[in-house]
């Protein structure tokens, strides 16, 4: 089986984000791998590990990722492929859908793994786009994968009512929660042994493709402004017994909320 | 006597002893090196102080009686060494006295009467020690038939000596001397007689048997010494009683390195070591030689298990037994290891040593290589590299020969080693296996690795955003060294200090002290990182490497000289470990410094603070850094009452538990170790317990949470004592 994973770079959402100007301050940022892409990239080593699969990942824009892919061979990833192209700077998730789908075509795949959404812009459209674009089957929110044959794997995913198992026929698009599994760390042997190994740069013209054709000189939709999200005010904590604490909420509700 | 007995004897007994210990130490040279002939002068000290003078033995207050026992017996052995060349003298030439040691000189004389009492008393202490094995059986000693064996011929030894002296007194005072025995006789000294009231008293109890009955005891005894003797010696090796012949060299060979050998700093960028898996330790031959001595050299007096948090509280983590299976892999793999140490030192000479020389040393060894080209032909060297690691023990260390349960169950404390009288050092060989397990085999507790993963990306444990990290200081009127670089001291705050909330009031007391006292000092603020500390117990040299030298280039971008340091990691890491890598600074800790400034009445307290009050040592304070002065010191300036101690305190004070990358790890088997020291406060009836440390604070006040002591027993940093009794 081959699989194809997909990561991205993002900021790393421990930090303070600062916003001026209706753009994101870079001063101090820092970047790491996508949380989900990590759960994506484990799951990928995982079947790997257990039944007999190739592993490639992708990885588009945001500069020199070649820290995070070796990270990502560390774990056992055997191919990486980095897209860097001038034209990807706004690129939006059908963009990334499509460039992904030139990859998906160069080689034959059997399963594409992705992260169900990227920490930055929370929307997780890619994994569901590029399989409409495949016109491959999709399932999104995944949190197990087990292979039954060479054709078939069955898949749990967290549905709004439950979870709901399926079985899917492959080529496949599935994307990943992070409930899936615990990614491991790189391992420290392999972060050295990877510094030999080969990382694919390509850019659109080599992947064998335009800006036009992917969509990314003009995305489909379009980042006007960033905002600060209003912080939440903390919480008040009431101490004492029952009957204290009740009396103190009763008068809370009556005097400041004004509901009773 | 009968000098062609005593060839014999000696020869027999000689010859098997010098074999045994020719194997005993191929095998050691066969492991890997490690350099301990430097500082001549202070090794002998050492010597002087830890092994002739006993001093773990006797200096410690708990175990005074057997550490008395032990030290008599060892002293009477070393006053007996000269006896027994007499006495092998005397196999061959018959009145043989060395020289110095005849009757001419008061030396002789002296000494006759030290051996005649040192009999008496070693008679005495092995009488003590076999009743302590059989009666009183302490817990920490393995009662085996080797100890009874060894003390059984220790009383045949004194018995048979003292007879020897006694039947000679009789025959030549009751019995006309017919054999014209020798003894020491001066006008000015009077005769041995005089000198020796112990044997004149063994003589007395055999004089009634007769001439012919004292004749006949007299060789026999003679000859049951000298063979007991040459037992004794030949069996030394076998067990532990090795330790008699080894604990003087181990001693001195002891690492200089203070607390204990230190981590290698690992080439991590050689990726032949990589490749080799050579980095850490996970085979028997990756031990050094000087480990291997002290496998050797364990007395398996059990004192260290009986001192660590980790086997007091359950987890199967005993050093006895720690050693003991290092001990079998190391001997069981003799033949191999020996081997393969041959071919390692071939490998080396290699290109330096001439082919026929090379030769020679292959084939006297009989070793299944043959050497047909000329130096450093690659083929040659590939060739010896698959031998060697075809002589590889099978087994790995961690999880053949130990459990990996008992590896990380250690918190890097070091009560064993502060016990141990033979100073075996057991954490740096802990360590050394964690590097093994988390370099190379990536066989870790994988949940480290949150902490690990913080520690990457935002250099500290909790993972919190590295732009936080100075978010506590806001409003103090703190300054950061980018605001301004030429303070007198970089106030170090550490990764608890910054981030946990508990700890964030430490630093803030601690702040206000300096400020207080006037002291020019500022903080990294978000350029400050993890010292790595964590990263390098559990054996992330990787990782500890990435730390130290992002912190050591944003230290010496700063010029900094001096450091105030608010954590006993941090603390120990910048002084001890930095410098390894180039980070010289004069590193102090919070509690030092603030001495400093009481007594230099740079800050007035006034021992206002009410109710009981006791200290809990942090290891890596004081047994690390042997700091324990100073914060008690401050907590008695502080404090209306007399400070108390608690049981275990000082340089056997118990560990928190959260050290050693604990602190990172649950603890899932046996007593939390934490709620076992909690106990311990507890018994001690005070209303307060001070720390010098924010792991130990966190882990006590948990502890007391857990025994639902937390509003009756508070537990807070000196800092915060000192902040609230400040003038
Ligand atoms: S360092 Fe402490 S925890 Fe580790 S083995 Fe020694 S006494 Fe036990
Ligand atoms: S290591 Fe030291 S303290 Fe422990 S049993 Fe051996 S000799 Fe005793």
């Amino acid at each position: 089986m081959k699989i194809l994973t997909t990561v991205k770079k993002v900021v790393d959402v421990e930090l303070n984000i600062h916003v001026k100007d209706g753009a994101i301050v870079e001063d101090g940022l820092q970047y790491v791998i996508n949380a989900w892409d990590e759960n994506a990239v484990e799951a990928a080593v995982q079947l790997k590990e257990n039944n007999s699969a190739e592993t490639t990942l992708v990885s588009i824009g945001g500069g020199d990722n070649t820290d995070m892919i070796r990270k990502c061979y560390a774990m056992g990833i055997e191919n990486g492929i980095h897209i860097e192209d001038p034209a990807l700077a706004n690129a939006d998730s059908s963009a990334y859908a499509k460039v992904l789908q030139k990859v998906y075509e160069k080689d034959d795949y059997d399963l594409i793994i992705t992260g169900k959404q990227a920490q930055d812009t929370d929307s997780g459209q890619t994994g569901i786009i590029l399989g409409e674009y495949l016109g491959l089957p999709c399932v999104s929110n995944v949190i197990s994968i087990e292979v039954m044959d060479d054709q078939h794997i069955k898949v749990s995913r967290l549905g709004d009512t439950g979870t709901e198992i399926l079985e899917m026929e492959l080529p496949a698009v599935v994307t990943v929660s992070d409930s899936i599994n615990e990614p491991r760390l790189p391992a420290m042997r392999g972060i050295m042994m990877a510094k030999k190994k080969k990382i694919n740069v390509m850019d659109l013209a080599a992947l064998g493709t335009s800006a036009e054709e992917v969509g990314a000189g003009a995305p489909q939709s379009e980042i006007i402004e960033f905002m600060k999200s209003e912080t939440r005010q903390a919480g008040q904590k009431f101490e004492g017994d029952a009957a204290q604490i009740t009396a103190q909420v009763v008068n809370l509700l009556a005097t400041e909320a004004k509901v009773l | 006597m009968n000098p062609f007995f005593m060839s014999i004897l000696l020869i027999v007994g000689l010859a098997i002893f010098c074999r045994t210990m020719y194997y005993k130490l191929w095998l050691l040279l066969s492991l890997e090196p490690a350099y301990r002939f430097n500082h001549i002068l202070t090794r002998l000290k050492n010597v002087v102080i830890i092994a002739l003078g006993q001093k773990r033995l006797v200096g410690r207050k708990k175990e005074w009686a057997s550490g008395i026992m032990h030290a008599f017996i060892f002293w009477g052995f070393c006053v007996l060494l000269i006896r027994s060349l007499n006495l092998y003298g005397e196999g061959f030439v018959k009145g043989f006295q060395l020289p110095f040691f005849g009757e001419g000189s008061i030396l002789g004389y002296l000494y006759i009467a030290l051996k005649d009492i040192m009999e008496a008393i070693v008679l005495v202490m092995a009488g003590y020690a076999i009743y302590r094995r059989a009666i009183v059986k302490p817990e920490r000693l393995h009662n085996t038939w080797e100890a009874y064996f060894v003390l059984g011929m220790i009383v045949v030894l004194m018995i048979s000596d003292l007879l020897i002296d006694g039947t000679r007194y009789n025959l030549i005072t009751h019995y006309g001397n017919p054999d014209h025995l020798h003894f020491l006789n001066n006008p000015q000294y009077g005769s041995e007689f005089l000198w020796t009231p112990v044997a004149v008293g063994a003589a007395s109890l055999v004089a009634w048997t007769g001439e012919g009955a004292n004749t006949t005891i007299l060789t026999g005894m003679f000859w049951l010494h000298i063979i007991t003797q040459l037992t004794f010696l030949n069996f030394l090796p076998l067990g532990k009683h090795f330790h008699v012949i080894t604990s003087l060299p181990n001693v001195f060979l002891k690492s200089l390195d203070y607390p204990h050998e230190k981590a290698r700093v690992l080439d991590l960028e050689d990726e032949a070591a990589w490749e080799d898996e050579s980095l850490g330790v996970n085979h028997i031959h990756q031990l050094n030689w000087k480990q291997g001595l002290d496998i050797y050299t364990c007395t398996e007096c059990g004192r260290c298990k009986e001192v660590c948090p980790a086997f007091v509280t359950d987890k199967p983590l005993n050093l006895y037994d720690f050693n003991e299976s290092l001990k079998h892999e190391l001997l069981d793999n003799a033949d191999n290891l020996i081997k393969r140490g041959k071919l390692s030192a071939a490998k080396t000479a290699f290109g330096t040593l001439t082919t026929s020389i090379l030769n020679t040393i292959i084939n006297k060894s009989k070793l299944p290589v043959t050497l047909k080209a000329v130096e450093t032909d690659p083929e040659q060297m590939e060739d010896i590299k698959a031998r060697m690691a075809a002589l590889n023990s099978k087994n790995v260390l961690v999880g053949d020969v130990i459990s990996e349960d008992t590896l990380w169950a250690c918190t890097t404390c070091r009560a064993c080693e502060e016990v141990c009288p033979v100073t075996i050092e057991h954490v740096p060989r802990i360590i050394a296996m964690r590097q093994g397990q988390t370099l190379m085999a990536e066989a870790y507790p994988k949940e480290l690795n949150v902490a690990l993963k913080g520690l990457e990306r935002n250099g500290n444990p909790w993972g919190i955003g590295y732009d936080k990290r100075a978010d506590w200081a806001d409003g103090l009127g703190v300054k950061t060294m980018a605001e301004d670089p030429n303070v007198d001291y970089l106030l170090w705050v550490g990764c608890a200090g910054s981030f946990d909330d508990r700890s964030k009031k430490v630093s803030t007391s601690l702040v206000k002290i300096l400020q207080n006292a006037c002291i020019s000092f500022a903080i990294l603020g978000v350029e400050e990182k993890c010292t790595g500390d964590f990263a390098r117990r559990v054996g992330n040299e990787m990782l500890y490497q990435m730390m130290a030298q992002e912190n050591i280039e944003t230290l010496n971008n700063y010029k900094v000289k001096k450091i105030i340091a608010a954590c006993p990691h941090c603390f120990n890491t910048l002084k001890n470990e930095y410098p390894q890598m180039g980070g010289n600074y004069e590193v102090i800790h919070h509690a030092q410094f603030i001495d400093g400034l009481v007594k230099s009445g740079r800050i007035t307290l006034n021992k206002s603070f009410e109710g009981s009050l006791t200290y809990h040592d942090p290891c890596y304070l004081g047994r690390y850094n042997s700091v324990y002065d100073e914060p008690r010191s401050i907590l008695n300036s502080v404090a209306k009452e007399e400070l108390k101690e608690l049981d275990r305190h000082g340089r056997e004070s118990f560990c928190c538990g959260a050290g050693g990358g604990r602190m990172w790890m649950e603890e899932t088997i046996g007593k939390r170790i934490n709620v076992e020291r909690a106990e311990e406060i507890v018994r001690q009836q005070v209303d307060n317990v001070a720390v010098a440390c924010p792991f130990c604070l966190t882990m006590i006040e948990d502890g007391m949470k857990e025994l639902g002591k937390e509003e009756t027993i508070k537990t807070q940093d000196i800092c915060e004592l000192v902040a609230k009794n400040m003038v």
